[in-house]
């Protein structure tokens, strides 16, 4: 129970600020539709830099959590998911929209996802400090296979193609050798001077998910024509809340699927929700209703994606491998604030970790109450138009990355590697590999290096890679990973 | 003539996967080039192994039956990428807030839906209200609260 003595370090007046504007900001983000959370707490990683690790986290966590929740609102009334987290919600979602009823709809959004967040929670708050024990075993070798284990998952959940998805992970694992040799110091793919102090981890972030975005409002702004639905409804808060609390099953369901699925490294908020829908569907009495404006849909989607908020972070804080793409870029946040997940974090970062972890809760009731408070005003959050968006995540993008190391040329390789990515999203690449590889690169060649020269001290590098029983078992799963992708891949085409 | 001009570029730019594969192919090869032929000691391990992986993914690209790229509206991109390209140029010399003010009303211009003549100057004059409250809010909250840096230029 040792998190319950941190609850004094999140309630001091800077703190709850903090949390109130995370959150507040988040739920309008989320609900702006084309604005990912992923690219939200992107963008705000260079604002968290002048901030104490446990206040820098503390916001960039509320924001997380806010975002995930706020994306049901444009589902519901757009029938646009602010998040693929909310592809399940705005299934029955919208129905209960167009039949007048979207009020009562976010409702059970903000009160399922409020259920759904806090089991998350506690599920992080009992599970990583044994996993990270756990991650004592891993040496040099382990923890290359981790990295490599972490951006196979996610190159073959998050990309159409398998071998794109491995391509991106790789590709991200290049920008982060671009600069020096992480142990002569040796300049490597320096061709120009703006290359010269490598790819910052927040540059590429912010490059990687905010500038597609910026392209993707301006190419389709002709074209985008969205119903935004009133925000109405017959249910007074209390019905709400008696609806949504009789609904056990579809919480149960919700909350534990949304964790499991949290915990597995790169699954992330859609396939939980999508998962808990299907499974909540196959159990309900009230079936054949899903697909046409049900409850329950909504109440086990919801719930689902917020719980794997939680969970996500426990790879990620362990082994630093990250349950959801938000996750992947927590990291980002993680290493910039000099926090180093693996099995020493609650010795080294004690205070500042379940100062966060503990946020985490006080965030999901602020998400509560802050959720249904706008929820009343959410058609007018909708209505801010595409350009205004465009422009406004354009020169947040410039001005945060300029104020990371107070570098132009960090501007030009984020404009650059971000406007690349836009296109090669169009053949089929995805961000959040590239990310992940940009991210854990310099680790994963550290441990590569340390590990070849303790290998070829034994005599053989190779076999002390592919030696010891926990290699073999990361070397399967890497290799389970990418069969499960070629497999689903063939299964969807 | 200039809209036909951008049609062919659609044309040509659209011509999905080939082109994309393509690219890749030689975006690989130039990655192997670099760290097996510039970088010539043992500081390119690493990047040899992965620029490797890559080139071989990419051959095995040519093989895969994967989806055509999505499509690209030229047309309306282009312009947004120009502009923004002046401002990401001229911020060393105008400095962030004015070409922010300069990108923000130009985007914002360019990219509007159709309004009734009779309108025209009060959409204009509401623009370039929104342009400077939001300059003035980023100057307030960033370089006068929380004293961040910005690139320094005329303003």
């Amino acid at each position: 129970m040792e998190f319950l003595n941190y609850f004094d370090n999140v309630f001091t007046v800077y703190h709850i600020a903090l949390l109130v504007g995370g959150t507040f900001a988040g739920i309008i983000l989320g609900a702006l539709p084309g604005l990912s959370p992923t690219m939200s707490v992107a963008l705000l990683i260079p604002f968290t830099f002048h901030m104490k690790p446990e206040s820098g986290l503390i916001l960039l966590g509320a924001m997380y959590t806010a975002t995930v929740a706020g994306g049901a609102i444009s589902a519901i009334l757009v029938n646009v998911p602010g998040a693929p987290a909310n592809i399940a919600t705005a299934m029955d979602g919208h129905k209960m929209a167009q039949s007048g009823k979207a009020k009562d709809a976010l409702h059970y959004c903000f009160m399922s996802s409020f259920v759904g967040g806090i089991f998350g929670v506690l599920i992080l708050i009992f599970f990583t400090p044994p996993l990270a024990a756990l991650s004592l075993k891993f040496m040099s070798t382990e923890l290359f296979w981790v990295a490599i284990l972490g951006i196979t998952i996610i190159a073959t959940l998050d990309a159409k193609s398998v071998i794109k998805g491995l391509m991106s992970g790789l590709f991200g694992l290049m920008l982060a050798t671009i600069g020096e040799h992480p142990t002569s110091a040796m300049e490597r793919f320096v061709f120009t001077d703006h290359l010269e102090g490598g790819v910052h981890i927040v540059v590429g972030l912010i490059g990687l998910f905010a500038m597609p975005q910026v392209w993707n409002l301006l190419e389709n702004f002709y074209g985008r024509k969205n119903e935004v639905f009133s925000a109405t409804g017959d249910s007074t808060l209390m019905q709400s809340f008696r609806l949504v609390s009789g609904k056990i099953k579809a919480l149960s369901i919700g909350s534990i699927i949304g964790s499991v699925i949290g915990i597995i490294p790169g699954a992330g908020g859609q396939i939980a929700g999508i998962v808990a829908y299907d499974q909540s569907k196959k159990v309900s009495s009230n079936r054949s209703n899903y697909g046409k404006g049900e409850p329950e849909a909504i109440i086990a989607a919801e719930s689902a994606n917020n719980s794997m908020v939680g969970p996500s972070l426990i790879p990620l804080l362990t082994l630093s491998i990250p349950g959801s793409p938000t996750a992947a870029v927590l990291l980002g946040g993680l290493l910039i604030h000099g926090i180093f997940p693996g099995h020493d974090i609650f010795t080294k970062n004690t205070e500042v970790v379940w100062t966060f972890i503990d946020s985490l809760i006080i965030a999901q009731i602020l998400m509560l109450i802050i959720g249904l408070f706008l929820s009343r005003h959410s058609k007018w959050i909708m209505k801010v138009p595409d350009n205004y968006m465009a422009v406004g995540i354009l020169l947040l993008a410039v001005f945060g990355t300029y104020s990371i190391q107070n570098d132009y040329s960090d501007v030009l390789i984020m404009f650059v590697l971000g406007t690349l990515m836009y296109f090669g999203s169009k053949a089929g690449f995805s961000p959040v590999p590239v990310v992940l590889g940009l991210i854990l690169g310099t680790m994963t060649e550290e441990k590569f290096l340390l590990g070849n020269m303790i290998g070829n001290a034994k005599g053989s590098s190779f076999q002390h890679f592919t030696s010891g029983t926990i290699n073999l078992i990361l070397i399967v799963l890497c290799l389970a990973s990418i069969a499960y992708g070629i497999y689903s891949s063939r299964k969807s085409k | 003539m200039a809209s036909t001009r951008v049609e062919n570029l659609n044309r040509i730019m659209n011509k999905p996967f080939k082109i994309s594969t393509v690219l890749i192919t030689l975006f690989s090869a130039f990655l192997v080039y670099a760290s097996f032929i510039l970088g010539n000691n043992e500081d390119y391990l690493f990047p040899r192994l992965i620029s490797g992986t890559i080139a071989v993914l990419s051959l095995m690209l040519w093989f895969e039956k994967g989806e055509a790229d999505k499509s690209t509206n030229f047309k309306d991109l282009m312009p947004g990428i120009a502009i923004a390209t002046a401002f990401i140029l001229s911020l060393k010399i105008l400095g962030f807030y004015l070409a922010s003010m300069i990108v923000f009303f130009s985007l914002v211009m360019y990219y509007s839906k159709p309004t009734e003549p009779k309108d025209f100057w009060r959409v204009i004059l509401i623009k370039l209200g929104v342009t400077i409250v939001f300059s003035l809010t980023l100057y307030a909250l960033f370089t006068l609260l929380l004293k961040v840096r910005t690139p320094e230029g005329l303003f």
